[in-house]
């Protein structure tokens, strides 16, 4: 296939251009906190530069709160809220983010089950997935099937070699995309720089632990105290799962008075006592170590059996975010030892 | 266009204030007709997230009124209440809601005259201030 | 500091050889660099694993609500190490009858305050600072390809610099020297209170706007130790449970409510915020305010009635009509 060039200087126009078509979502950083938001004549482009955003991408197409219906006294049918006026595209999201997406279709869009909602948003997105030059320590991507240069999930997979993007298209889609907008060839030289960052960066991250058994491990670990000593510190707080780019409990609440209201699907966590709280006053995880176990579970071990794949991604954000700094690929190795 | 008129919400306590309300009606002294009244044991009862939820839910102004301290018909209430509203007053106003948002007097049921007094100068309060718009949720 | 880090261990040692504890909470090197992690010591062995600096944030005290209280073998009271703003919030457990003073071995540090790393991230930009060094009052933190040199000042918690109470109030053993006490300190948002209530709206809404209802301010503040918190209540449902702006000003307006008069400002909720939110100024303004009106300073006396369970018919009342 071939691959193209995106000048930085011509970005913004580029850009531009794309957002005629597309409702575009940069990176951009607000009030300290980075995050995807939709592009405007005055958003700022430099934080494509900066690593990972804080918060995830995920909320592009499974927004934090989605109103499922809307109904009023007055109107006999409530209406479904459907309302894209354009199909998104995300420019620079990361590998790990570009691939989370792949992962949260096979749970909404599988064959069992569809989410209209989710569908809507994601069948014709464009994504465009920038490899990370500069992977943090906080980066294992590489322990889960990724990479920093990793073209899952991503429609169009970019290269940043300085004064330019290299843009490969990596799905149908992409590549019809592509074709469309006049973009030049990339040289020898410049895919030589690619491949070079590519090295560089996949040399940067530490080196991966054998986690391909990690699904056998947790099998055999259900009923272990080794939980109780994992959870121990956790505060039971939702940093990580609002935060981990595959993490998709929901909640669904309605809001309103009698004669006007809305039903909403709001993201919930596994780590909240709440989440399993039964009517009757039972709750089949009554403490920290059930809750934890159930994240580690859900991640590693039932995500295999339902979609083939572990539910993570290894972007570092739950690390990153954690108020007691209560690791992930420390709890893997805990998991790996008492295996053994 | 008919004149915007504030809804406020007056918690009143049973032994004092709402009796206050009583001797100011069967007295015929004239107040806004604005208040919506709910009548509770005591003002040491109110749990400011009442306060919120009143302010949530499209409440232009909150008052609450209970006895004069000393007072109080179960002795004390009134002393936890009067920490309690210093306390969620100050927050309130750290936080940007306006002072006349939730205010809160004494009332004792001999007080026909004062209550009439109270509701008029909340009335007017809140009338200034125009309708709540902060912590209204839409 | 380094010092005082050896003097911990053996003091620890001590504690679990002598067997009058069975487990002490204390904090150990996390896995990021300028994060502590808290860490639960049963074995001697383990003991090298103390340590105590500048990124030692967490409160502590956390872990001893009646919920959370680590169970020991024989009965045997806890170890505990804690900073001045941790002491006071056990004195505040004490109180609240959370814990009993004869159950914990109260093990004392002095604190020159700690970390706030999202301070840390505006002086250095978005870059992972992947090493650091104290040096007096400097820290030298270091990346892939920078090196700088920071005033201390300049990133500690907002908390700690109003901090009047470095050293526990109440302890049983003492390690290290205490700090000197900044009696010039005191809880202060004028910043704030010089402002419109507008334009204080503003502020706040802004903050709050951030929030991603993680709970993770309740969960790492020590004084947040209900079974169950009135916006997980379910029947009767307080309060909607999505990020809506209402929502979430009203739960950090009743956090606060519910905290008053026992929040030490010890900054946790800051700290642990994941998208960065401010709530400091909330506790400190909180704090200020049970100062002013009622004398009463949160975590000092193990004997104190919490000022919001008490009262005066001399409290002021200039707000009643």
């Amino acid at each position: 296939m071939d691959i193209f060039k995106i000048e930085k200087s011509k970005l913004k126009q580029f850009l531009d251009d794309l957002s005629k078509k597309y409702s575009v979502f940069v990176p951009a950083k607000q009030d300290r906190v980075t995050s995807f938001k939709e592009i405007t004549l005055n958003s700022q482009l430099s934080t494509l530069n900066s690593y990972n955003t804080d918060k995830p991408p995920k909320d592009i197409f499974f927004p934090q709160t989605e109103t499922l219906f809307t109904y009023d006294e007055n109107s006999q049918l409530s209406t479904l809220n459907s309302q894209l006026s354009k199909p998104i595209a995300i420019f620079g999201v990361r590998p790990c983010d570009a691939k989370s997406f792949t992962l949260l279709d096979k749970v909404f869009d599988s064959e069992k089950y569809t989410d209209t909602y989710w569908k809507e948003r994601y069948k014709d997105a464009l994504v465009f997935a920038l490899g990370c030059n500069n992977p943090l320590s906080t980066c294992f991507c590489n322990w889960v099937g990724g990479g920093p240069f990793n073209k899952e999930g991503a429609d169009i997979s970019l290269i940043d070699i300085g004064e330019a993007f290299l843009a490969e298209p990596c799905s149908k889609k992409g590549e019809e995309v592509i074709h469309k907008l006049s973009l030049q060839k990339a040289t020898e030289d410049d895919l030589k720089k690619g491949n070079q960052l590519k090295n560089e960066a996949e040399s940067m991250l530490s080196k991966p632990v054998e986690i391909s058994s990690l699904k056998e491990d947790l099998d055999a670990l259900w009923n272990s105290p080794k939980w109780e000593e994992i959870a121990r510190k956790c505060l039971n707080c939702a940093a990580c799962t609002y935060l981990c780019p595959t993490c998709h409990c929901f909640d669904i609440q309605d809001e309103g008075k009698s004669s006007k209201g809305k039903r909403i699907r709001i993201w919930d966590s596994c780590m909240f006592k709440l989440f399993t709280q039964e009517a009757a006053g039972t709750n089949p995880r009554p403490t920290g170590k059930e809750r934890m176990r159930q994240r580690i579970m859900h991640k590693f071990n039932y995500l295999v059996e339902t979609i083939g794949e572990f539910g993570c991604v290894g972007c570092g954000r739950c690390i990153i975010s954690c108020p007691v700094n209560l690791d992930v690929r420390e709890v893997i190795k805990e998991i790996k030892k008492v295996r053994n | 266009m008919k004149e915007w008129q504030p809804k406020i919400l007056a918690f009143l306590c049973n032994w004092c204030s709402y009796a206050g309300a009583d001797l100011a009606g069967v007295s015929r002294i004239q107040y806004p007709p604005n208040i919506r009244v709910i009548r509770v044991p005591c003002s040491g009862r109110i749990n400011p997230i009442s306060i919120m939820k009143c302010l949530q839910n499209g409440f232009d102004g909150v008052l609450v009124s209970g006895c004069h301290p000393g007072d109080c018909h179960y002795i004390t209430g009134n002393y936890y209440a009067r920490r309690k509203f210093a306390v969620l007053k100050t927050l309130l106003e750290f936080i940007g809601i306006e002072p006349g948002r939730v205010q809160f007097s004494w009332v004792s049921a001999g007080e026909g005259e004062k209550f009439a007094e109270v509701i008029k100068k909340v009335t007017e309060d809140v009338k200034k201030l125009g309708p709540a718009k902060k912590l209204v949720k839409i | 500091m380094e010092n005082i880090e050896k003097q911990l261990r053996e003091t620890v040692k001590k504690l679990l050889k002598e067997k009058k504890v069975d487990l002490v909470i204390g904090y150990s090197k996390g896995t990021l660099p300028l994060h502590s992690t808290p860490v639960f010591i049963t074995h001697e062995k383990d003991v090298d694993n103390l340590i105590f600096d500048a990124t030692c944030g967490n409160n502590l005290a956390k872990y001893l609500g009646k919920s959370r209280k680590p169970k020991t073998k024989n009965r045997k009271p806890i170890g505990i190490i804690v900073k001045g703003c941790d002491g006071r919030s056990i004195v505040q457990h004490i109180v609240e009858n959370q814990i009993k003073r004869e159950e914990i071995i109260i093990i004392g540090v002095p604190c020159d305050g700690v970390i706030d790393t999202r301070k840390l991230e505006e002086k250095v930009g978005r870059k992972e600072v992947l090493k650091y060094q104290v040096e007096g009052e400097k820290i030298i933190v270091e990346g892939k390809d920078f090196k700088n040199s920071l005033k201390k000042k300049e990133i500690l918690s907002d908390s700690c610099l109003m901090c009047k109470y470095p050293n526990p109030p109440v302890y049983d053993i003492f390690v290290g020297e205490p700090v000197p006490v900044n009696e010039n300190r005191k809880p202060n948002t004028d910043n704030l209170e010089s402002l419109s209530p507008d334009k204080r709206w503003e502020y706040f809404e802004k903050e709050i706007s951030k929030c991603i209802r993680c709970y993770a301010c309740r969960n790492a503040c020590p004084l947040c130790y209900c079974e169950e918190c009135f916006v997980d209540q379910s029947g009767p449902q307080w309060f909607g449970k999505s990020p809506d702006l209402s929502d979430t000003m009203i739960f950090h307006i009743v956090r606060t409510l519910h905290t008053a008069g026992r929040c030490v400002s010890c900054g946790a909720c800051t700290r642990a915020c994941p998208t960065g939110v401010n709530l400091a100024p909330l506790g400190i303004r909180m704090e200020k305010e049970i100062k002013d009106r009622f004398g009463y300073t949160a975590g000092l006396d193990t004997e104190a009635t919490p000022p919001m369970a008490d009262w005066n018919e001399n409290d002021k009342q200039e707000f009643i009509m």
